[in-house]
């Protein structure tokens, strides 16, 4: 007789029931608006949903209804110049356009380097960068970059029209936002990059694809002389609850002769004035330490984008 | 709620949850078994279908939400016999346990509509939401540039023909 084979057991299954009342197509911007104003903060607006659908999954949230703007491709999908030089990111945008925005690639590189590292082409495809914003992860990659150069988010409601609010101001929190239960994100707009500045976006991660940052951080350097800092502007992701601009490190250079000495000190700087957690992708020490080699490196990358050597100052 | 899906070029009503994705439709509906469950949530791509040419996860792209657009299952790239890049991933030994296999070719084949003639570095970049524990991608990267390789020439052999 034949030993009796211990049972294969299955772990439970991933699939939860969840149900959502109601999913709304919204054929127009404005059938988007009234539907949320109708459901009174029940409702969720579906784009690409890679965050939202898996959050919902988890029953992490619990929408009654889902508001799918997929269908406003016209209205929303789309990345426009104005003509003093404004750029215009359409709420349903995605990171893949965005990565291959010409505009985007020659005026705004750290974004289009943040976008080309959020998740996979898999996500890329559908997530867009309005859904990163709203989904205010401390560490979502386009933040940071979006910080650095002052991005204006655009909601827009039924009851109350348009209206814009700084980045700075929209994430309030830990995957919080200042936006009502009636509004809706529909554009984000980028200021023309003054004369002689070059933006860098760096990451680190377990791997260098598909990876939520274990840090990041994004510069904006604008040089006023061949050696003079007009202003540096420096934000950081995955380094506390919310990503924000380092306003002391980025007065230390204003004006500045931009000295290695002064690099290490702003460096340095930054590396104790962020508040990192332990979790599971690393340790708060570790991002303490690896936060000013990003500080340093992407001072290194404006430099070289802008074709400026300085004596002295190297990779440490 | 009902949706219509179009999927393999073949309109198919279906009762789904508002919440459904469109992996467990596409499974337990549809019975279109190819497409496979790894992660769940985004991470190893072994999910992966076409959605109007553009790869998706779909363990976490709703199932309404994907009413209206095309979508592209491996069953459907297969329809009339294995494609280039599933020739080339046999012949080149692209595949070990083969569960990463049905994501990993309708994200090649999505690169390959897009780009003809990709380098290594496109196929890297390209695969950079699929993961294999197996292979260490070098034969799936090789099996890449071979498909690509033998369109290419097949195209150059039409042209005269």
């Amino acid at each position: 007789m034949s030993p009796t084979r211990p049972l294969i057991l299955l772990p439970p299954s991933g699939k939860r029931q969840v149900t959502v009342m109601d999913f709304i197509y919204a054929q127009k911007l404005e059938e988007a608006l009234d539907a949320l104003r109708s459901q009174a903060g029940r409702a969720k607006v579906l784009a690409g949903g890679t965050d939202l659908m898996i959050q919902i999954a988890r029953g992490e949230k619990q929408p009654q209804a889902l508001i799918f703007i997929g269908q406003l491709k016209d209205d929303l999908a789309t990345i426009s110049l104005s003509q003093d030089g404004y750029l215009n990111i359409g709420a349903l945008v995605t990171h893949r356009q965005i990565c291959a925005d010409r505009h985007i690639q020659a005026n705004y590189p750290a974004l289009a380097t943040a976008s080309a590292s959020v998740g996979g082409w898999q996500t890329q495809s559908v997530g867009t960068l309005a859904g990163n914003i709203c989904n205010a992860s401390p560490a979502a990659d386009t933040i940071p970059p979006l910080l650095v150069h002052e991005a204006v988010v655009t909601v827009q409601s039924a009851a109350r029209g348009l209206r814009d609010v700084l980045l700075e101001h929209f994430i309030t929190g830990r995957r919080q936002i200042a936006i009502e239960n009636d509004e809706m994100v529909v554009g984000i707009t980028l200021a023309p990059p003054p004369a002689d500045t070059a933006d860098a976006y760096l990451k680190v991660g377990r791997r260098k694809a598909m990876e939520v940052a274990i840090a990041g951080l994004a510069m904006r350097l604008t040089m006023a002389g061949p050696e003079t800092v007009g202003e540096l502007r420096v934000a950081t992701c995955a380094t506390g609850p919310v990503s924000r601009r380092a306003s002391e490190v980025e007065a230390l250079f204003s004006g500045q002769k931009l000295t290695n000495e002064l690099v290490t000190q702003g460096a340095s700087l930054l590396g104790r004035m962020i508040q990192p957690i332990d979790d599971t992708r690393a340790s708060a020490e570790y991002r303490k330490l690896v936060i000013p080699k990003l500080f340093r490196g992407a001072v290194l990358e404006c430099l070289a984008k802008l074709g400026i050597a300085i004596s002295g100052l190297e990779k440490s | 709620m009902k949706i219509n899906l179009k999927v393999n070029g073949i309109l198919e009503e279906v009762e789904v949850d508002a919440s459904a994705v469109l992996l467990d439709v596409l499974r337990d509906k549809l019975h279109l078994t190819g497409t496979k469950e790894g992660c769940r949530e985004g991470e190893c791509g072994a999910c992966t279908v076409l959605i109007d040419g553009q790869p998706v996860d779909s363990c976490l792209y709703s199932a309404a939400a994907a009413a209206n657009a095309e979508i592209e299952t491996v069953e459907g790239i297969s329809a009339n016999g294995l494609s280039a890049i599933q020739k080339a991933m046999v012949e080149e030994g692209g595949i070990q346990c083969g569960f990463c296999t049905p994501g990993i070719v309708m994200t090649l084949t999505a690169l390959l509509r897009q780009n003809a003639d990709p380098t290594p570095q496109d196929v890297a970049v390209a695969l950079n939401g699929n993961i294999c524990r197996c292979t260490g991608y070098s034969r799936i990267v090789s099996a890449t540039l071979k498909a690509a390789k033998n369109a290419m020439a097949q195209k150059a052999g039409d042209a005269h023909a």
